[in-house]
This record gives structure tokens, C-alpha cells and sequence, in this order.
């Protein structure tokens, strides 16, 4: 037990130790977060008034970044099957990386989804046992459930590992192997049960198609590996973690693969909704051309589509084997889904409302703020995993017997 | 070779596990989950003498007064509203009318719809509620625990025919108004969803005095505020387990229609359409 809090002695002390670079970015992110907590503690007094949304829009910017999010988090899936899997030795070393970046996001996950309720001093209603959760009847109730189980599960194969690591010693296979099973089908599910919730509301044809699960998924690998590629990077660059080229090689063949199938996908909704110009494709026609004089995600929705389509194309071609052009094609397909997913999913099933009622959804500052808050946060929250991770899995930090603590600082 | 073998043994066990861990997770009662509400629903509408009760609003009659509105509005202690609320979308009244236009000028015929929650026989916003905040009763009537809500607003996006409120912000009502309020409805908190309920107080209070007198309900003792107020008679409540109520008549007529009939929600407001 002493050592495990000598430890946590030792990672914390890490944490207050670097150049300036690090020091900078750190209290970047933190004040921005302090932002966004000013931002919501606004919202928290005056209520969702301080939003942009309506009864007719009833969900806006924090559901769209909490469904993107969703997929990030998802994607480590992505590092972690080749490795666990297919026994892939190239990604052995930077998997933790992947499962750092799942916790990370399910947290922000979680904070954009709790900013979102009104009442969230309630949140206690939902746990099981004290509240009277409806499960299985509700699809959020099934989030909550996996979204809580998937962070816990990374949390822990985390946590086990680094730790083994430090004392120098072998992770005892039963100990983790399970878990990183069931978190292969989990972080499927936590992208499933998120498109579920969308898909499970009859009233809205623009969501009610079975088509949006898989196109979550392949849109989440493609995003999700796309944003540890460029991580990686900066983590190879200024943290000294060294890995061949091999490594973001290998997770371009991921990203290039799951964003031939995004595209595909695309396509096929895009045909089924304006082949048949049936009375559900209004919705589709107010995302890409307006309706009733109302086109507040056209230009939106072509800037996604023309950043999806460039990072497609430079994923195919050869060019991409350069780090120049594939951080370009991650940067483009990231923007690009970001928007698709998030903004371009949500907002277009609320217009026009089933009854034909046409009213526009625009953020407020204050939502904008939150919304920065959160994901400042998240990422200093990365940023701290990284700092005290990199130096246990480079050797730097590392249990030295029964050396005494002085010897230590 | 001595690779591939461990390649795919450990792709088995990959395989294995992941088909434990779909058959742990879908095991817990998806089939449930599906069945559940329509089964005790059904239960509840047959029980000899209860009531089911819904309501029909003839559109040929309905002038458009907005009495209806008035009368929900303050029987029901909603909060009064502003321009620059409902230039927002935010003015909560459980009963609108929502207007609309047929056909291109100069052959233009505006249309009126009177519109309250339409209490569903399988209303997709109880099903989504992650806390069991919205449930339907065995008398028919969508309700709304208040104090249960979270306010993440899932039954307003569930629900097709947008007729759900939220409360954007702390009620407040201009002063002096405090002591005007109807004493058997609850005043909403900020941050949670309310709907009609078809007064279902006035139900309660029926149900009391009846049982003070000794008799069982009957469908004339009660009438939500809406269609006791309306001048031109257009609105029509009653029992529809009662196949001779006039509520169950009118809903049988010629000119009944639901709306998006498609959805399979099953409403218990039937409109009447206009005679052309």
C-alpha cells in the first residue's frame, strides 16, 4: 500500500515538473475552463434560457459535441484490436495512448451531456437502486449505463498497466485480457446505443433511419485514429516517446479504410433521402439547400462535405505516406466529421418539426463558451494522463525497491 | 506457423468473449424492454368500469377564439409569457392553435388547429424518459412527475407533435398575480418539462366528491377547463371505453382524423374535419 502511494506521490510531484511549453498550454486550457465554468455557472442561475435552443430545437451544440465525442472515445477500439487481436506489434506501444484518449473523452462526454439537463442536481435519479432508472425502456437510460462502464473499464486497463509498469513487473494476463475483450464490444456499444438514441424516435425521419449506427461507427474510426495520429506526434515530439513511422503508417491504413466506408455511407443516405423526394426528405433539404428561406447549416454542411471529401482524396493517394499531407488529411476528415456529426446530425431532425413548423437553432456565446470549457478541459485532462504516463513507460519514473524517499527526489 | 496458430486462437477467444459479452448485455431484458408498457397498458383499458378518456375537437365548429387557451392557461397556472419569449419559442401553453395556410393567394384558406397533448395509447415520449418522469396512466392520461424530472428533454424531441414545454427559466408572474393561482395544480420549477394533462386535478377532485356521495364516477362529472370554456361547443370529452359516449360517437364519425395518423401513436384527440 506504500507504494502504491509513494506512487501516486511521485505522479502528482510530475505533474508540476516541465519547461514552459508545457506550462503555457496547461494554463491555456485551464483558464480557458475556468471560462466555461463561469459560462455554465451563468446557465446554472438563469436556467437554459442562456442557450439558443427551443421547444422546438430542443437539443443544440452540447449534444452534437457529446455525440462526436462519443466516437472519439470509441475509436481506441481501433489501436486496441490490431494489437490484442491480430497480435499487431507496430501499435503495441502507443495502445495506452489510444485507451487514455477513451478516458479523457468519456469524461468531456459526460460533462456535455450533464451541462445539457436542466435539472442536473437530479443526476441521482438515474442510478440504479436510489432512482428509478427506466431501464431498458430508455435509450439514454442504456447510455448512461455504457458510457459509465466504458470509462470505468479504461480507467482501469490503464491504470493496471501503467502501474505494472512501474513496479517493473510482467501485468498478469487474467488481470487485464478480459477487460480489454469486453472493452472491444463496448466501445462498439457506447457508438451504438448513442446512434440508438436517435434512431429509437419515430417522429423524426431524419434520425429514424438504420443506417446512422454504422455510420457513426465508421465515422468515429475515422476521427478517433485520425486525432491520435496527430497526437502521437506532438507526444513523440516534445515528450521524447520515440516510435517508427510505421506506427501512424499503420493508422493511416485505418483512418484511409474507415473513411472510404464514411463516404460510402454518406452516399447512400444522401440517395435514399433525394431519389424519392418523399415529404421525410425536408429535413435533408433544409442541411443542404435551406427551406422557407431558413439555411443556417447550408454553408456548414458543404464545408464539411468539401473538408471530407479533400481529406478522402489525399487518404488514397500515395501522398499521405508523408506525415505533412496525413496530419492535413487527419486535420480535414477531423473538422469535417465534426461538423457532420455533430451540428449536421442534430439540429437538421428538429427542422422542419413533424407538424411543419420551421424555427432555427443559432448557439448562444454562452453556450460557445461552455462548449470551449468542456473541451479545454478534456484536453488539459489528456494533457495530465500524458505527463505523468510517458515517464513510467520510458523507465523515468520506476519503483526502486525499498530505495528511500529522499533518494527519490 | 506457430503464429498464426496463436493468431487464431487468440481471435477465438476473442470471438468467444465478445459473443458472452452480446448475450450478457441482451439478455437483461431487451425483450422486456419492447414489451414493456403496452402489455399493463392493455390490462388497465380493459378492466370492467374503468374509463379511458380522450377527446374530440370538431374543426368546423372551432371559430378560433382562443377561449380554450385562455381557460388551460389559467386553470393550469402557466406563466404568462412575453413578446420577446415567444419570439423565441418559449411561451408554454399546453393548448395552442396552431395556424396554417392552404393553397397560394388569391385561393388561400387559413386553417386553425387546436392543439393540446394528445395523450397517446402509445405515446413515444414515456418510452424514451430516462427516470420514469412521463408514464401513461390506466385511464389513458400522460403524466409528468415534476419533481422526478431532469429536464434533459428527450420526451420533447420524442414527442412528434411538439407539445411539450420546458421551462426555459424560473416561472415568474407579473406581481400581485400570487394569490390568483388555482390552488390544486403545482407550480412548475424551472428546468423540467410539463404538458396537459387533461386537468386531471378536476378528475381527482371528481373522483372525491363522488366517493363523498357514496357513488361510483361518472364520465359527466368531469371536464378538463378547455371544453367547459369553448363557446361553440367544439371540444368533446368523455369515456371512450363507453361505446355510446358522445365522445366515442363523434370519434366515429365520417369526418374523424388523427394527426400523423402514420406514426402509430395512437392519440385520444380525434379531430372532426371541416365541412367543405
Amino acid at each position: 500500500m506504500s507504494n502504491f502511494l509513494l506512487y501516486m506521490r511521485r505522479l502528482v510531484l510530475e505533474l508540476f515538473e516541465g519547461g514552459w511549453r508545457y506550462f503555457a498550454w496547461t494554463l491555456l486550457l485551464a483558464l480557458l475552463s475556468l471560462a466555461g465554468l463561469n459560462a455554465y455557472c451563468k446557465q446554472f442561475v438563469h436556467g437554459l434560457v442562456t442557450t439558443g435552443m427551443t421547444d422546438q430545437v430542443s437539443w443544440g451544440l452540447y449534444i452534437a459535441n457529446f455525440t462526436f465525442l462519443v466516437g472519439l472515445a470509441a475509436a481506441a477500439v481501433m489501436l486496441v484490436i490490431p494489437v490484442y487481436v491480430y497480435k499487431d506489434e507496430t501499435l503495441h506501444d502507443v495502445v495506452i495512448f489510444g485507451e487514455l484518449l477513451a478516458v479523457a473523452a468519456i469524461v468531456m462526454c459526460l460533462l456535455f451531456v450533464t451541462v445539457d439537463l436542466g435539472r442536473p442536481e437530479r443526476f441521482w435519479h438515474m442510478i440504479p437502486g436510489i432512482g428509478k432508472l427506466n431501464w431498458p425502456g430508455s435509450m439514454l437510460s442504456w447510455d448512461v449505463i455504457v458510457l459509465n462502464g466504458y470509462l470505468l473499464l479504461n480507467i482501469y486497463i490503464c491504470a493496471y498497466l501503467v502501474y505494472m509498469k512501474y513496479l517493473g513487473r510482467e501485468p498478469v494476463r487474467a488481470l487485464y485480457i478480459p477487460f480489454v475483450f469486453l472493452a472491444i464490444v463496448w466501445a462498439i456499444s457506447i457508438h451504438t446505443v448513442t446512434a440508438f438514441l436517435y434512431v429509437g424516435l419515430g417522429g423524426r425521419p431524419f434520425w429514424n433511419s438504420a443506417i446512422v449506427a454504422p455510420r457513426f461507427l465508421a465515422s468515429a474510426f475515422t476521427s478517433g485514429p485520425g486525432f491520435i495520429i496527430l497526437t502521437l506526434q506532438l507526444i513523440r515530439r516534445y515528450m521524447h516517446y520515440h516510435f517508427p513511422d510505421a506506427v501512424l503508417l499503420r493508422l493511416r491504413s485505418i483512418v484511409q479504410v474507415s473513411m472510404i466506408l464514411n463516404v460510402f455511407l454518406f452516399v447512400c443516405e444522401v440517395f435514399k433521402e433525394f431519389y424519392i423526394e418523399t415529404a421525410h426528405v425536408a429535413s435533408a433539404k433544409y442541411l443542404f439547400f435551406g427551406l422557407h428561406g431558413q439555411h443556417g447549416l447550408v454553408p456548414w454542411i458543404w464545408t464539411a462535405l468539401a473538408m471530407n471529401l479533400a481529406a478522402l482524396s489525399l487518404l488514397i493517394l500515395p501522398v499521405s505516406r508523408s506525415l505533412k499531407y496525413l496530419n492535413l488529411a487527419c486535420a480535414l476528415a477531423i473538422g469535417g466529421i465534426w461538423i457532420e456529426k455533430g451540428m449536421g446530425l442534430v439540429i437538421p431532425a428538429f427542422i422542419p418539426s413533424p407538424l411543419g413548423e420551421v424555427v432555427e437553432y443559432l448557439p448562444t456565446l454562452n453556450e460557445t463558451l461552455i462548449c470551449l470549457g468542456i473541451w479545454a478541459f478534456g484536453l488539459l485532462l489528456y494533457t495530465l494522463f500524458l505527463k505523468v504516463t510517458v515517464p513510467v513507460l520510458k523507465g523515468k519514473i520506476r519503483f526502486d525497491g525499498n530505495a528511500p524517499l529522499k533518494a527519490i527526489q | 506457423m506457430e503464429k498464426l496458430k496463436e493468431m487464431r486462437s487468440s481471435r477465438k477467444s476473442f470471438l468467444l468473449a465478445a459473443l458472452g459479452a452480446f448475450a450478457a448485455v441482451f439478455s437483461g431484458g431487451i425483450g422486456r424492454a419492447w414489451g414493456k408498457g403496452h402489455g399493463s397498458e392493455k390490462a388497465g383499458r380493459h378492466k370492467p368500469g374503468s374509463h379511458l378518456w380522450g377527446m374530440v375537437i370538431d374543426l368546423d365548429t372551432c371559430t378560433g377564439c382562443g377561449a380554450c387557451v385562455l381557460a388551460c392557461s389559467a386553470e393550469n397556472n402557466q406563466v404568462l409569457g412575453s413578446p420577446a419569449e415567444a419570439a423565441m419559442n418559449r411561451v408554454i401553453r399546453w393548448l395552442k392553435i396552431l395556424p396554417s395556410q392552404e393553397g397560394e393567394y388569391p385561393l388561400v384558406k387559413q386553417r386553425l388547429l387546436p392543439m393540446t397533448c394528445l395523450h397517446c395509447e402509445h405515446p413515444p415520449c414515456t418510452k424514451v424518459c430516462p427516470v420514469n418522469a412521463t408514464y401513461r396512466n390506466e385511464e389513458g392520461i400522460v403524466g409528468q412527475v415534476y419533481p422526478r424530472c431532469i429536464g434533459c428533454r428527450y420526451c420533447l424531441n420524442a414527442c412528434p407533435y411538439t407539445i411539450k414545454f420546458y421551462n426555459w427559466k424560473e416561472p415568474v408572474w407579473p406581481a400581485g398575480m400570487e394569490g390568483s393561482f388555482n390552488p390544486d395544480v403545482s407550480v412548475r420549477p424551472i428546468g423540467v418539462t410539463e404538458k396537459c394533462l387533461f386537468c386531471h386535478h378536476r378528475l381527482q377532485r371528481a373522483r372525491e366528491e363522488a366517493a363523498a356521495q357514496g357513488r361510483p364516477l361518472q364520465a359527466g362529472d368531469y371536464q378538463p377547463a378547455c371544453a367547459e370554456v369553448c363557446p361553440a361547443k367544439a371540444i368533446t370529452f368523455g369515456d371512450l371505453n363507453d361505446p355510446d359516449s358522445a365522445v366515442s360517437v363523434l370519434a366515429r364519425d365520417i369526418r374523424a382524423f388523427h394527426l400523423l395518423e402514420e406514426l402509430g401513436t395512437e392519440p385520444k384527440v380525434t379531430y372532426l374535419k371541416e365541412r367543405s
